[in-house]
């Protein structure tokens, strides 16, 4: 990444914003904030949940009006913030989490649907090529014909920015991008890169949102934190590291928390798992002790992501036993699983581990909602009782038993289904992706509840992506390439360099 | 389409700035904080509706409107349709479309009144028959729900036409019954002036809130409903839970047969149908009141009420039987319609945008 964009004289920004005020009922959630994105730099804006950065992404994006008083110049020229259209009009394009995707039409049609070429009469033939030659432009390899549903995330994600890009947005257009490596496994998050450095090099503009920082150091020019609402800091990223960054992003240092819950001494088995084929794992062994917590890792497609579905049952393995705590459960289903003592969140809170509608309480008894031994008869009081003393325990935020589950931050959901399995006593806890969009903060948290949970006498397995939540929370990890399990990192030996090694060379070996 | 549409306007994108248009952004906010929002603060809303469709009523054809009669051809009139409600809400509380319930209505009805005065069953063993019978059209719902995998709408669309054959064939399509005098006391009794008719309705509606709204059985059973790969995760038979609400309803349908076929002693092959969109109606409308967003026995009661009263004040005012169609059919809608906006202002207020007027400038 070289600088070699108008250095010499002074260029008009792309987004020079200043005291950027915005009040919610009295509340203020940005202070005086300010950001200023150079023309055609990645510029990333950071900050844990409740910063202010998604409020001022929204005030740029036409959603929130500003407090008077706030100056907000797009190319030099004054932009009235507060309309949709007049941001769209400024080339400002938005990509949020939710894509925006319908899955059950082609790649064609959900380009066509922000871009339409205007002639009257629409040819599939016409719109095909048109859009297989701007996929083609980009060196991307999708298929203009083919279903949405059928494409990875990450071509997914490729697809709506490309959409948006090329909706009348012209080479000084400024996109910004919202978490967009969120729901992207690791090792394609390059293919995405690919993108935004190619849309870089033709003058766009790129603001960049994300939870992700070694990704940040390695994308972005520049770098604005936001916190508590004020713009605490804008730097190169080059003169960044990982812990400085952090220590930005958080107001104090992570390090100063590392691993408090003892090391508690390896009990009984709870789960073991033996021989266990089924998707592309092949021959899975596991046995875990009550207060360990091992990891199960590996590039997407190793394995890694279906293994803890398959011992649950919400997967049918083809073979393989499962027992827990010496019962045999193999043929059994998730009920009976449960009842002996098996956990299982799944990474996709919103449609397998939530009833999204529901409140709070609902959400967290769900496996066994408090009930009078004589005819069942369940009461509101001893309900709401119970789903505090877990939500307090957790720390869930707000401490409101009957809020709606959806207007949870991702943090305080996960928090949730992690006090639903800890108030059913699991012997056996497993956790697919447990901080997918959480903020670092609730991360820390969470992970402290599953260091915790271990040393109260559960086993807890976590299959994650996120190499430094491994080495931080893991006694050891497992590491998949090709449906086996290749190798196996404990306690001493386990480092970010280590486990990144093992992951890229279990999946060479394959 | 709007060509300033970067981004798909996505239900429940959490910030969808391109769906609100050209539009300036608080408008929608501001719209949101009045009527609709005090609407949904207002879950008794249905209950001054009531109010006031009996206070109009009253003032309008007060002689033919506040009378005895009235008010006892209500109860008769509702209470087979909230028998039937009760049992097609513990399906939909499931998540499952029984659409074959009036249907199985009928079918009872027909039966009942054919064991009865055909066949010259005791009436107690013409009852067990037809419930039990019925009871197995439910279970073969739910297995063609839950095992097979068909789609509850169309699997019930499916039975419902067969159940309408096998009610024909028994009926040779003539008028059937009538039922014995002392079986239609079963309706018609009455006791110290109350009809026994407001009993049968405490009674099913008190057993199903109880079994719904109180036990870790409905609690799992709504579940289901609500979000069925979650209820599978957390440890929910769903597919029990289906076919059991399946069979609830099919059951529930045909005691309201029995108990039509006890009120009026000689019924057709064609009578169940009618009742499907009352039913239906109530249950929906029921969503929105008392407990929004959720199928629920005092909403659905509140919600026949209501619908019962309209219908049977615009019929004695206009005397026309199609202000019943219009009626019921644009309850359905208005429910229905009034339910999906509730449920969406309840469940996207993100932490960011709090429901507050933008007050700036």
């Amino acid at each position: 990444m070289s600088d070699t964009i108008n250095t010499a004289t002074e260029p008009i920004p792309a987004i020079a914003i200043k005291s950027l005020t915005k009040s919610f009922a009295g509340v203020q959630a940005l202070k005086s904030a300010e950001l200023e994105v150079r023309r055609g730099e990645v510029h990333a804006l950071l900050g844990v949940n409740g910063s202010g950065k998604s409020t001022l992404i929204k005030v740029l994006a036409g959603f929130h009006r500003p407090d008077p008083g706030a100056e907000i110049m797009l190319g030099g020229e004054p932009h009235e913030a507060g309309s949709a259209s007049a941001a769209h009009a400024a080339g400002l394009r938005f990509i949020h989490q939710d894509l925006g995707l319908i899955d059950t039409l082609t790649v064609e049609e959900n380009f066509s649907l922000g871009t339409k070429s205007g002639r009257g009469w629409l040819s599939d033939r016409r719109e095909q090529k048109r859009v297989q030659a701007i996929l083609d432009r980009y060196e991307v390899d999708i298929d203009a014909k083919s279903l949405a549903l059928e494409l990875s995330p990450t071509h997914r994600s490729i697809l709506a920015i490309l959409r948006a890009v090329e909706d009348q947005m012209g080479s000084d257009g400024i996109v910004v991008l919202d978490e967009p490596t969120a729901a992207l496994p690791r090792d394609e998050v390059h293919q995405l890169f690919r993108i935004i450095k190619r849309l870089k090099a033709t003058g766009v503009t790129i603001v960049y949102v994300s939870h992700r920082m070694p990704e940040i150091l390695e994308i972005a020019d520049r770098v604005t934190v936001l916190r508590d609402g004020r713009t605490v800091a804008t730097a190169e990223a080059a003169d960044l590291t990982l812990d400085s960054l952090v220590k930005l992003v958080l107001g104090f240092d992570l390090k100063a928390l590392s691993r408090t819950a003892a090391d508690a001494e390896l009990g009984d088995v709870q789960l073991s798992v033996t021989g266990l084929t089924g998707d592309v794992v092949e021959d899975f062994d596991l046995e875990a002790r009550a207060g360990e917590v091992i990891g199960v890792t590996g590039l997407l497609g190793s394995g890694y992501e279906d293994v803890l579905g398959l011992v649950f049952g919400a997967a049918k393995p083809y073979s393989g036993s499962i027992r827990l705590g010496g019962l045999d459960v193999t043929g059994e289903d998730q009920a009976h699983r449960i009842a002996n003592g098996l956990a299982y969140a799944p990474a996709d809170r919103k449609h397998l581990g939530s009833m999204p509608e529901w409140s709070v309480r609902e959400n967290l008894t769900l496996p066994d909602p408090p009930s009078h031994r004589f005819m069942g008869w369940m009461t509101k009081r001893r309900e709401v009782a119970e789903t505090l003393e877990w939500i307090e325990k957790m720390d869930v935020v707000p401490v409101e038993t009957e809020k709606v589950f959806a207007t949870l931050s991702g943090g305080n959901q996960q928090k949730v289904v992690m006090g639903r399995w800890l108030r059913m006593q699991a012997k056996a806890i497993m956790l697919d992706e447990p901080t997918n969009g959480v903020d670092a903060s609730a991360k820390r948290a969470i992970h402290l509840a599953l260091r915790e949970a271990a040393a109260n006498g559960a086993a807890v397995i976590v299959s994650s992506s996120d190499i430094e939540e491994l080495v931080q929370v893991c006694d050891r990890v497992l590491v998949m390439g090709d449906g086996r399990i290749r190798a196996q990192l404990v306690k001493g030996e386990l480092t970010d360099d280590a486990l990144n090694t093992a992951v890229m060379t279990a999946t060479a070996a394959a | 389409m709007t060509n300033d549409t970067s981004v798909d306007p996505g239900v429940d994108a959490p910030l969808a700035p391109a769906t609100a248009g050209p539009a300036p952004a608080s408008a929608p906010q501001k719209t949101g904080g009045s009527w609709t929002s005090k609407l949904q603060v207002n879950r008794f809303s249905g209950i001054y509706l009531w109010a006031a469709l009996i206070l109009l009523f009253s003032l309008w054809i007060p002689n033919l409107f506040l009378t005895n009669a009235t008010l006892q051809g209500i109860i008769a009139d509702q209470s087979v349709t909230i028998i039937l409600a009760m049992g097609v809400m513990v399906a939909l509380a499931a998540g499952q479309y029984d659409l074959s319930a009036a249907q199985v209505l009928g079918f009872a009805a027909v039966s009942t009144a054919w064991l009865i005065s055909v066949a010259k069953v005791n009436p107690v063993l013409a009852v067990l028959i037809t419930v039990v019978g019925c009871a197995i059209i439910g279970l073969i719902n739910g297995l063609l729900v839950a095992v097979v995998g068909i789609n509850s709408f169309i699997a019930t669309l499916g039975t419902s036409s067969i159940v309408l054959a096998l009610t024909s064939l028994l009926s040779g399509d003539r008028l059937v019954g009538p039922v014995t005098d002392s079986f239609k006391q079963i309706a018609l009794a009455k006791f110290f002036g109350v009809p026994v008719l407001v009993a049968y309705i405490i009674v099913a509606s008190v057993l199903v809130w109880y079994v719904l709204e109180h036990t870790p059985v409905g609690r799992r059973l709504s579940a289901t409903g609500a979000n069925i790969e979650t209820a599978r995760l957390v440890g929910v038979r769903v597919k029990k839970y289906i076919v059991v609400s399946m069979v609830i309803s099919a059951a529930m349908a045909s005691l309201a047969g029995v108990l039509l076929v006890a009120r009026v002693g000689t019924v057709s092959s064609t009578i169940g149908p009618s009742y499907l969109l009352p039913a239906f109606a109530g249950v929906f409308l029921g969503t929105t009141q008392l407990k929004p967003g959720r199928f629920n026995v005092w909403g659905t009661l509140l919600a026949l009420f209501l619908l019962a009263t309209g219908v049977k004040g615009f019929q004695l005012a206009i005397g026309a039987n199609w202000i019943t169609y219009v009626f019921n059919g644009l309850a359905l809608i208005v429910a229905v319609g009034l339910a999906v906006v509730f449920e969406r202002r309840r469940t996207t207020k993100v932490k960011d945008t709090p429901k507050v007027k933008d007050i700036s400038n």
